[in-house]
């Protein structure tokens, strides 16, 4: 007969956060498999990191050259965001140091999920030294 | 472990050389430093790092393959830079390599530009350059130049691994860090790192050029960044925001 062995809350919280962990590194590693550019749609996607505090949610993003009053963020449903924006001038992938493909981009593109309930309508934009910071009030209860 | 790693040299390297080093780290602020110093003082490629343990990829230059971590010269200044983040479980074995052959080399000093993360760096309009040093004396040399010294915390990556060897080997080792951002290309504190070499080195460099092509910079850092993210956060870089815990 199998003896079940019961665990402590010490480990039932450190199996917790290795799942976490590795399930954020498979969508980190999900990221960075693929290009960081849109060739069809002449975009290229932003950096970006996420804050989750225990009152809101904050998004940053990383867009240089950036026309301030192109910049539009978006929900798509309660827990994706979609951002774009279009940059001061065109830019060929040759100024990226690449010679071997042909192409432009004139905008940032991206999607971003946040991961815990929030309240899309209250959120706040700002936008200072090309770095976007939004912030999402999260819903309690 | 640093016979798995050699140095190539390309030409023969003075003794007594200074050698500064910048590896992708946060705001990737050593190489964009780097950078901007091998293009405004000329600098060409010495010597380079050979080894089983780096990722099996070559950094093209005109068609021809490069090592992505080099080592640029010109007189009696060194620079090694890397152009991929370098992995986490091989960074002692590089590190230790290039401190043994600077050792060799008899080299004045080991200076190390980086940078250290701040939360609500946007809003900061002055950024600070802070200093840590393998011993004593060059700890006093930044201090004299008014560079503010990183008194107590963690620092986690590759200075942390060249200022423990260098202390230990008695070399003298200098890592000067800028304020910046933790995850985004940072050509301001880039700027400012310089500024404090300057100081210290007399290894000046115009840093308008840096600045005024800042936005450039960051557009074309996003992949490094990116890549570089990736291999912070298997280091736990984030350590270096923590509060320490004192034993004295």
């Amino acid at each position: 007969m199998a003896i079940r062995k019961r665990r402590s809350f010490g480990d039932i919280m450190d199996s917790y956060f290795e799942d976490l962990e590795g399930e954020f590194e498979r969508w980190r590693e999900s990221f960075l498999e693929r290009p960081s550019w849109n060739l069809k749609a002449g975009t290229l996607e932003p950096l970006r990191d996420m804050k989750v505090t225990p009152t809101e949610v904050v998004v940053t993003m990383d867009l240089p050259l950036t026309v301030e009053s192109s910049l539009q963020v978006k929900p798509l449903d309660n827990e994706t965001l979609e951002i774009s924006a279009k940059m001061k001038r065109i830019v060929h992938f040759e100024e990226l140091g690449v010679k071997h493909h042909k192409g432009e981009f004139q905008r940032f593109h991206c999607h971003t999920r946040v991961p815990v309930p929030v309240k899309m309508d209250d959120m706040k934009i700002r936008f200072k030294k090309g770095l976007l910071e939004i912030h999402i009030p999260r819903k309690r209860g | 472990m640093s016979e798995e790693v050699s140095i190539i040299e390309r030409q023969s390297i003075p003794q007594g050389a200074t050698i500064l080093l910048g590896f992708p780290d946060v705001g990737l602020v050593g190489v964009i430093a780097a950078e901007h110093l091998v293009s405004e003082l000329g600098l060409t490629e010495v010597a380079y790092v050979d080894s089983r343990l780096l990722p099996p990829l070559v950094v093209l230059h005109d068609g021809l393959p490069h090592s992505p971590i080099r080592i640029f010269g010109k007189d009696k200044l060194l620079l090694a830079v890397s152009e991929t983040p370098i992995p986490g479980d091989i960074i002692y074995a590089v590190m230790y390599a290039l401190i043994d052959w600077a050792k060799k080399k008899d080299v004045k000093m080991m200076v190390s530009l980086s940078g250290i993360p701040i939360q609500d760096r946007q809003d900061l309009k002055e950024l600070k350059v802070f200093a840590a040093a393998s011993n004593q004396s060059v700890l006093k040399t930044a201090q004299d130049k008014g560079i503010e010294t990183l008194s107590e915390g963690y620092m986690v990556g590759p200075q942390a691994v060249i200022l423990q060897r260098s202390a230990r080997m008695n070399m003298p080792a200098l890592a000067l860090m800028s304020q910046c951002f933790l995850n985004y290309p940072d050509p301001e504190a880039a700027a400012e790192v310089l500024k404090s070499l300057a100081m210290v080195t007399g290894v000046k460099v115009d840093v308008a050029k840096l600045l005024e092509k800042g936005e450039e910079i960051r557009l074309k850092a996003r992949d490094v960044m990116q890549r570089t993210q990736q291999e912070m956060t298997k280091m736990k870089k984030s350590q270096e925001l923590d509060l320490p815990m004192y034993v004295s």
